[in-house]
């Protein structure tokens, strides 16, 4: 597994793609199917994933590793959205926490870890 | 010597610091300096969140909201060393605590000047604080204050550490460092 983070509009989506010639990208959501295992699978905007989880009331903690079982390759792309000012709304503040604590359990399952800035990666795992 | 860690929200810069500080030897006392004042549930949660995480690494906490250099009269004599956690949350007490918001210059050579002070006395101190920078969003102007005032603080804090360390997705990538040997 692979973890792409970065800011808003950095590029990261376009940096893997030139990586990778066949490729599932799935946006802001975990396959509801079983994919195409041949194909490099992307799922991208995964913080909007994780907000979404939350607002239902789900438990994104837990599903994105039953999902990692499924898919130990795949590759998650996502911003990096807690650093700002701490939001007024607490089921904001929920969300920021709650993402970066679930990054930084991917981050150290990950075999490699990139951060992207102006288009540009840099491996830091 | 000084580290300065940083990072965002939930990026795991707390963790890392209560590791990543030296490990004393027998006669040196490794204090953990707490800023965050408690005014709700969602306080309480965070700080008992915080003690599970330093619980068995042996610090000594100390509370210390503000007036960051008496922070050293809550010391035992003897060799020391430090965490200091946040920076964001000691420029929020200096700036807003009183009747009047104190401006930002004098809040920035205020804390400054304490903690320059207080790491005279220190072998190691560690400062924590954070981005909040990067959220593109324009508050209102006391907020602009506070996050200029945060701005200057991690400039300063910057220069006369021997370390700068930023936390990524609980990795940490290297900014500055001059550690000698």
């Amino acid at each position: 597994m692979k973890i792409v983070i970065g800011g808003y509009a950095q590029g990261k989506l376009n940096y893997i793609l030139q990586k990778y010639d066949s490729s599932i990208i799935l946006d802001g959501a975990l396959p509801s199917k079983i994919e195409n295992k041949e194909k490099q699978l992307i799922i991208n905007h995964f913080h909007h994933w994780v907000k979404g989880s939350i607002l239902q009331g789900g438990s994104p903690e837990e599903e994105i590793m039953q999902f990692l079982e499924q898919y130990p390759d795949c590759i998650i792309i996502s911003d990096e959205i807690g650093n700002g000012i701490v939001p007024i709304d607490a089921r904001e503040r929920e969300y920021r926490e709650r993402t970066g604590r679930i990054l930084i359990q991917l981050a150290a399952r990950a075999e490699e870890v990139e951060r992207v800035i102006c288009g540009i990666g840099q491996k830091i795992k | 010597m000084m580290t300065l860690i940083i990072g965002g929200s939930g990026s795991g810069k707390s963790a890392y610091a209560e590791n990543y500080i030296t490990r004393p030897s027998k006669e040196t006392t490794k204090y953990y300096i707490a800023t965050m004042q408690v005014f709700d549930s969602e306080g309480q949660k965070k700080v008992q969140r915080h003690r599970m995480l330093r619980s068995g690494k042996g610090f000594v906490t100390i509370e210390q909201s503000a007036d960051i250099f008496h922070a050293l009269k809550k010391m035992k004599t003897g060799k020391k060393m430090a965490l200091l956690e946040c920076i964001s949350n000691l420029t929020a007490n200096e700036m807003f605590s009183e009747a009047i918001i104190r401006n930002e210059e004098i809040v920035v050579n205020k804390i400054i000047t304490e903690l320059a002070q207080l790491n005279q006395q220190l072998t190691h101190f560690v400062i924590v604080s954070n981005n909040v920078f990067e959220d593109g969003n324009v508050y209102d102007e006391t907020t602009m204050e506070y996050i200029r005032a945060m701005g200057q603080i991690n400039n300063q804090l910057a220069k006369m550490a021997d370390e700068v360390i930023e936390v990524v997705v609980g990795i940490p990538v290297i900014v500055k460092k001059n550690r000698k040997g």
